[in-house]
């Protein structure tokens, strides 16, 4: 019983603290309403009993990801007057109804679907984290190492494309 | 106990809040962080599927621990495009960026 | 060896020209001498065939022997040999030929460009002519088929700097193809009508009722204008005396002996078929009956020594056809064997006369050799008493064999015209070796510098001479059980159902035969003895237009210039105004233009702005998801 509540509770600031964030005038107050909505994920992940990866979520999008936004966000701050237009007028009635309606389909999906035949589980299974590295390591080996020589190919053109080029 | 269907609404949401970020604001930076967004809903989708349906081989698991890996190379270089992009032209807003057409 | 192992005599030479063709330049001497080892083994084995043949209990039953080339379904596609009489005299005829053409050609071709080239094709010939008379199957008979057309094509252009020669091998391609459509055609509609290519099978269908008559017919012609397209029959026939532009060893190896007498031999093949489709017999004596007579006239008005002994080819071919039309493949193949002897023995002879005296064929410059070339003349003298028909040469033998059989199927009205022509063979036959070797000469500069051949030349000469002489007595029963066959060629070579015929000289027949060749020898002698131009020219004088016809070949090469000037440029004109104004300015440039127009009003909606590209990809999504759901309902 406790549990739902807690989880009640964290579902409606995760949708908060995401509203928030697309909302939010001010990018910088956006920047924080982020780093809560991804710690809400990130304890969603721990009622899915799923402890690595909401650790992996709060090191890497509560730590990493919000720095290097943040970073980027002081880097390009070249007015502090705010943002007046900070919404893109002409588009904003389509983007509402383009958002509006993909949230209610994919609701009523969600909601209508049977997604097992024969019912599904009342709570989640515990996920080890045995299971997590022998799949990772033995089944999904190829595919990590890719992924790896992507994050250090991602480095090297993050560094190029954002190094200060001799006479500029 | 908390059904699947709770997660799976709550996913939608945050989604759909992404991509209204994405379509409505100006800002490079905001546009990026509501692409973050739309990725965690996406993950906390296939760990709810990984949960509740597939324990025993939890690909839905493995996927959102990719959906991260590449999370963070596309956040990296983005960000490293909207510098690039700020120190040229002197803004962040996307569509002021706007010479590659006719 | 066992006749089993046959195809040895094509894959020898056939490994020659491979070797020849890669390594025949830089060898000594252009490796001629590898011509004559690949034919000479093949000839040898030839020998080792035959004798195993013959040794096969009940004499004459054929030999098998193939392999399973390839498996598509429920259906096989078996390769293999088919060994019969008929396979056995083709093989005798092509090895002979091919080694005494090779030995020839030694001192022919001696110094001329290309020298082991052309001893390469010489052997890529030979290969593929004896894979065509072994293959048990139309499809191989097929591709042999083009093989020696390609060797044909490539030998009559042998001199391509001479674009006369070019012009001459496009023209034999050209035309032999026309026909070889016809042959293709009508491969496929036997093999859907049987599902086999395998020639027995084929037969023994077609003589069991399985094909309807009209179907039969019609494939049974298709094939036929294969063969008549190969073996130079009118109105194909416009091919073979322009093919006499190759090298005249060319000439009698493969324009005369051997390959265009592939029509006759897979008419003869597949002869049971021709017979059980009715009326078919009929078209193919006809058209031999035609072409005999026509070349016969054609013959007459030509100066060209080449040039008349090609229409005396075709002319003789068309005698074949018409023993084929009388359903009698033996007396076919009699003839089609001393054919060959004699007429190459007439081109080498030619060919030697040529070489002597500095590449002079042109009858109007020649005369009085025989002094001078004693050898070349007397073979020469033999070949052409062969060939007009003389008693006891090879020639009589089995031309009045043709008119026994003719006489048979069709009765007399054939039997007088093909009569005529053989009085015109007699008669150009003669003036051909009285205004060569007899007589003065008519130039005395070219008369001076002529002197007779090398042995290398003459040698083969003198043994085609024997053979032109005494092939014709195998007819007679004691003549062939003396050298080991069954008995004369007629107990030989037989349809199956009708059995050996044991030959027996109808002296009614042969004293007619004698009579034609001596009104057409005496007749010749009387116009062209002794140089009497009054005499020579009478026809000339008489009706000059009549003349002219003969000389430009009753306007065949005319018309069919004209057909094609007329036919076939109207319609490229038709094709190149489709091409221009459809294809090119509203195909090609019309859609050029939408495009750019498309382009110039379309581009509008590229922004360039990333919020607007974002959008049109949510919206495309959020289209999908709808779509999805109302599929699924």
């Amino acid at each position: 019983m406790a549990t739902e509540v807690l989880w009640w509770i964290f579902a409606a600031a995760i949708v908060a603290f995401s509203a928030g964030t697309v909302f939010s005038r001010s990018v910088l107050h956006s920047a924080i309403f982020l780093i809560g909505s991804l710690a809400g994920v990130g304890a969603m992940y721990l009622f899915l009993t799923v402890e690595f990866l909401a650790l992996v979520q709060f090191l890497i999008y509560g730590g990493a990801v919000t720095v290097l936004i943040l970073l980027a966000l002081m880097l390009t701050r070249s007015d502090a007057r705010g943002t007046p237009d900070a919404v893109n007028g002409p588009q904003l009635p389509f983007a509402l109804l383009v958002s509006g309606g993909l949230m209610a389909v994919l609701i009523g999906v969600a909601a209508g679907t049977d997604w097992r035949p024969g019912g599904v589980p009342d709570s989640p299974t515990n996920i080890g984290i045995e299971t997590i590295s022998e799949r990772l390591f033995a089944d999904f080996g190829a595919p990590f190492v890719i992924a790896s020589a992507l994050l250090l190919v991602a480095l090297v053109g993050a560094i190029i494309l954002a190094r200060q080029e001799e006479g500029e | 106990m908390v059904p699947l269907e709770n997660y799976l609404v709550l996913s939608a949401i945050v989604f759909a809040l992404g991509v209204y970020g994405v379509l409505a604001r100006r800002n490079a930076v905001l546009v990026l962080m509501a692409i973050e967004l739309m990725l965690n809903a996406v993950s906390l989708n296939f760990i709810a599927f990984a949960a509740y349906l597939d324990p025993g081989k939890i690909t839905g698991a493995i996927f959102a621990v990719f959906i991260i890996t590449v999370a963070a190379a596309e956040v990296g270089l983005a960000l490293a495009i909207v510098i690039r992009l700020f120190r040229n032209r002197a803004t962040s807003n996307v569509d002021e960026a706007a010479i590659l057409k006719w | 060896m066992g006749a089993e192992q046959a195809w040895l005599l094509a894959a020898i030479p056939a490994g020659f020209f491979l070797l020849l063709s890669f390594f025949g330049r830089p060898m000594p001497r252009g490796g001629d001498y590898f011509g004559v080892i690949s034919i000479g083994t093949s000839f040898v084995l030839f020998f080792f065939v035959l004798a195993d043949f013959l040794d096969t209990p009940g004499k004459v039953g054929p030999i098998v022997n193939s392999i399973e080339w390839s498996n598509i379904g429920d259906f096989h596609l078996r390769m293999g040999i088919y060994i019969d009489p008929i396979t056995i005299t083709m093989f005798g005829v092509v090895t002979t030929v091919a080694l005494m053409v090779n030995i020839f050609s030694i001192g022919y071709m001696k110094g001329e460009p290309r020298y082991y080239w052309f001893f390469a094709v010489l052997q890529m010939f030979a290969a593929s002519m004896l894979m065509l008379v072994m293959a048990d199957n139309l499809l191989l008979v097929y591709i042999s088929w083009e093989l020696v057309g390609v060797c044909s094509f490539l030998l009559i252009g042998f001199y391509w700097e001479k674009r006369s020669a070019t012009e001459a091998a496009k023209k034999a391609f050209i035309t032999t193809r026309v026909g070889d459509v016809g042959l293709l055609i009508g491969i496929i509609l036997l093999f859907k009508a049987t599902g086999t290519f395998n020639i027995q099978e084929i037969i023994h269908a077609a003589e069991a009722g399985e094909i309807g008559q009209a179907y039969l017919f019609i494939a049974v012609m298709a094939i036929f204008l294969g063969c008549m397209g190969k073996s130079a029959q009118v109105p194909f026939h416009v091919w073979l005396p322009d093919a006499m532009e190759g090298p005249t060893p060319v000439s009698a190896l493969i324009h005369a002996a051997t390959m265009v007498v592939a029509g006759v031999y897979l008419t003869a093949r597949l002869l049971p078929v021709f017979a059980v489709a009715d009326g078919a017999l009929l078209v193919v004596t006809i058209v031999g009956l035609t072409t005999a007579l026509l070349t016969g006239f054609m013959a007459l008005a030509q100066t060209d020594i080449k040039k008349v002994l090609a229409y005396s080819t075709v002319g003789q071919l068309g005698f074949m056809f018409v023993a084929l039309g009388a359903g009698n493949p033996s007396v076919a193949m009699f003839h089609l064997a001393t054919h060959a002897f004699f007429k190459a023995l007439l081109f080498l002879g030619s060919g030697s006369v040529i070489h002597a005296t500095h590449h002079n064929q042109e009858m109007d410059k020649l005369g009085g050799l025989w002094k001078k070339m004693p050898i070349t003349g007397t073979t020469f003298f033999v070949g052409s008493l062969a060939l007009a028909g003389v008693i006891p040469f090879a020639g009589f033998w089995s031309k009045d064999e043709i008119f026994v059989a003719l006489n048979e199927a069709w009765g007399g009205w054939a039997v007088l015209l093909l009569g005529l022509a053989a009085v015109m063979t007699a008669f150009y036959t003669t003036r051909l070796f009285i205004r060569t070797f007899m007589g003065k000469p008519k130039d005395e500069h070219v008369y001076e510098h002529t002197h007779e051949s090398g042995f290398v030349m003459t040698g083969p000469l003198i043994f085609l001479g024997i053979l032109a002489a005494v092939s014709g007595f195998v007819v007679f029963h004691g003549v062939g059980k003396a050298i080991g066959f069954p008995g004369g060629i007629t107990e030989f070579i037989f349809l199956e159902h009708h059995g050996p015929h044991r030959y027996e000289m109808d002296w009614g027949f042969a004293a007619g035969s004698i009579g034609m060749a001596t009104v057409g020898i005496w007749a010749a002698a009387w116009m062209y003895w002794g140089n009497s131009t009054r005499r020579s020219t009478v026809l000339a004088e008489w009706s000059p237009g009549l003349y002219d016809m003969l000389q430009k070949k009753f306007y065949f090469d005319e018309l069919y210039q004209a057909a094609i000037d007329r036919g076939v440029l109207g319609f490229s004109y038709v094709v190149a105004w489709f091409d221009r104004y459809v294809v090119n300015d509203t195909g090609v440039d019309g859609s050029a233009q939408a495009t750019g127009f498309a382009g110039g009003v379309l581009k509008y909606l590229q922004t360039g702005r990333v919020p607007n590209y974002a959008m049109a990809i949510a919206l495309g999504v959020a289209g999908l998801a709808v779509a999805g759901l109302v599929v699924r309902g």
